[in-house]
């Protein structure tokens, strides 16, 4: 005999908007797509396998078979112009930076251009465009990770897997700690401008300004995290036993799991191929 | 049995120079809204801390003296259990969220979580607790981005949704405007109601005289007076304590002293109306005379 599962009953009252967030609330979290609601410790090994491909096959084609890799796999999860935006701008700072150093210090293969200690030559540059890409492919997956995976699911995949809760607190309260001291930092901007000190025009000017923003900013953050320790612990964060989740993830499908072992299969073979045979 | 009995408790802080509480002697009683009232630095809060026993598990430095909550020595308390037992909520509105949930229904289902409640039960419970404090409009809102009043009230409605029979509630009210003021003090009456023991700081000596059993006169860390609202608010301590009475009581005061006593001191303006009503009543232009 097969048994139906219930949904409980709407709370009554509530408008259509909040019935749906309750319902949203009660069922597992997704986002509607299918990478998306990948778990998220599945994500970061399929990500993680790209990178390590990356790193074991030789040349930069394969690093640049990762990188836009990346691209398609983002626009396939609905994240390819944030994940685009993040992910050039890393590619001309970092990526641009690591490529020139290595560019016009190695010096192999024929001469292309000498300037005083800079050399520029053909196996400089094969170096460079080598390296530099395989350093964009490893942060490439870190990207693409973050960019498709909301910190909220991953803390609670982690907690499903024993992580303590003060843990993935700690994690989560950092990346809202960034945001806090950004806001606190333009209020004291703000502040420090009534008062006429100078805020704005050349770099120069700028970073004199900084200073006298800094011990204000931290000293507020250092006193507010003893009364957030405290508030944390009036919400009963120091029970003891362990703790119930009101959001869930999905159960994961067999078809995640065959996923994952492939990719895990493939990066295994392409670092053996590389380094064992 | 007492809720919380402290007998000449004293506590100074780690690197102190004096003690923020002197021979502190205290019985709490269920079910009373206790009102804690003294000038700044005068150990309200430290009160509050011994109260709810963040003293001496998250503060460090020397407590002496006796002192128990529910029958059981403060230090025998596990931290985590004295959370379910005792509510407390602070002064400051900013960092009373937890900083780690996208929605106000997730920050004040965040207690109930860790109480190991049921996820079908904390639906339930935030739910019924959002109408309770009137905050339904904020439930899909972060919690990071409301103001310091909205996050005040979700803050109390974490600790009510919690259901713990004691609250200890510190200067709930003090960056908060006149209106967000008075929802908190219908929130802290509603739970006075359903029969919670509430020790309240407070500065606002009319929302005390109105809403607190009884009153403790605190100065320089010491219990100077506790005792029943309508005593304290006569009594010389509050001078002592450079505390103000309400207004009313101070006029009827000054009333008494000019030989023309009211029948009994009021302590509210509702009650103060009602005394001077008569003698409105038999002179209706008097006050145009002065």
């Amino acid at each position: 005999m097969t048994t139906t599962p219930t949904t409980p009953a709407a709370p009554a009252g509530l408008t259509p908007e909040e019935q749906a967030f309750v319902a949203r609330l009660r069922a597992p979290i997704t986002s509607g797509n299918w990478l998306r609601d990948l778990n998220p410790i599945n994500t970061f090994v399929l990500v993680a396998c790209l990178a390590v491909v990356a790193f074991a096959l030789p040349g930069f084609v394969p690093s640049l078979a990762v990188c836009l890799a990346y691209v398609v796999l983002a626009a396939l999860a609905g994240v390819g112009r944030r994940f685009a935006s993040t992910f050039a701008k890393l590619f001309l700072v970092v990526g641009g930076i690591l490529f020139a150093l290595r560019a016009v210090f190695l010096d192999a293969g024929e001469r292309l251009l000498v300037l005083g200690p800079f050399t520029v030559s053909t196996g400089g540059l094969l170096q460079a465009l080598e390296f530099s890409l395989l350093v964009m492919a490893l942060c490439g997956a870190l990207t693409l990770f973050f960019t498709m995976t909301p910190m909220k699911n991953l803390m609670l995949a982690l907690e499903a897997r024993g992580v303590r809760p003060t843990v993935t607190y700690v994690i989560l309260a950092s990346f809202q700690a960034i945001t806090d001291l950004g806001k606190s930092s333009t209020t004291v901007m703000n502040a420090q401008r009534s008062r006429g000190i100078e805020t704005e025009g050349s770099l120069l000017t700028r970073l004199r300004s900084f200073g006298p923003i800094l011990a204000p900013v931290f000293l507020t953050a250092m006193n507010q995290t003893e009364e957030r320790a405290l508030s944390l612990d009036a919400r009963a964060f120091s029970y003891s036993k362990k703790h119930t989740q009101l959001s869930t993830l999905r159960a994961v499908p067999a078809g995640e799991v065959a996923l994952v072992a492939l990719a895990v299969a493939l990066a295994t073979a392409a670092v053996i191929g590389r380094f064992v045979l | 049995m007492s809720l919380v009995s402290l007998h000449d408790v004293g506590f100074t802080y780690a690197y102190a120079d004096r003690p923020a509480l002197r021979e502190v002697t205290l019985e709490i009683e269920p079910g009373l809204l206790y009102g804690v009232v003294g000038a700044n630095g005068s150990g309200k809060s430290t009160l509050c801390s011994v109260l709810r026993g963040v003293i001496p598990h998250f503060h460090p430095g020397e407590l002496t003296g006796a002192a128990s909550i529910h029958g059981t020595d403060l230090l025998d308390w596990d931290p985590g259990e004295l959370s379910r037992s005792v509510g407390y909520v602070f002064q400051n509105p900013f960092t009373q969220i937890s900083g780690i949930k996208e929605t106000v229904f997730e920050e004040i289902a965040l207690g109930l979580e860790n109480l190991r409640t049921d996820p079908a039960e904390i639906v339930e419970r935030v739910l019924e607790v959002i109408d309770r404090v009137g905050i339904r409009h904020l439930m899909t809102k972060n919690p990071n981005e409301l103001s310091g009043g909205q996050r005040q009230l979700v803050a109390f409605a974490a600790i009510v949704a919690m259901d713990a029979d004691f609250v200890v509630i510190d200067e709930p009210t003090s960056q908060l405007d006149p209106e967000t003021s008075e929802k908190v003090f219908s929130i802290i009456a509603g739970l006075k109601e359903r029969g919670t023991s509430i020790v309240l700081v407070e500065h606002k000596i009319d929302l005390m005289a109105e809403y607190a059993d009884r009153l403790i006169v605190m100065s320089r860390g010491r219990v100077l007076e506790e005792g029943p609202t309508r005593e304290v608010l006569v009594s010389p301590s509050l001078d002592e304590a450079e505390v103000l009475r309400p207004e009313v009581t101070d006029l009827a005061l000054a009333l008494e002293r000019r030989g023309d006593p009211l029948p009994r001191v009021p302590i509210t303006r509702a009650e103060a109306r009602e005394l001077l009503a008569p003698r409105l009543e038999e002179a209706p232009d008097a006050h145009r005379t002065h």
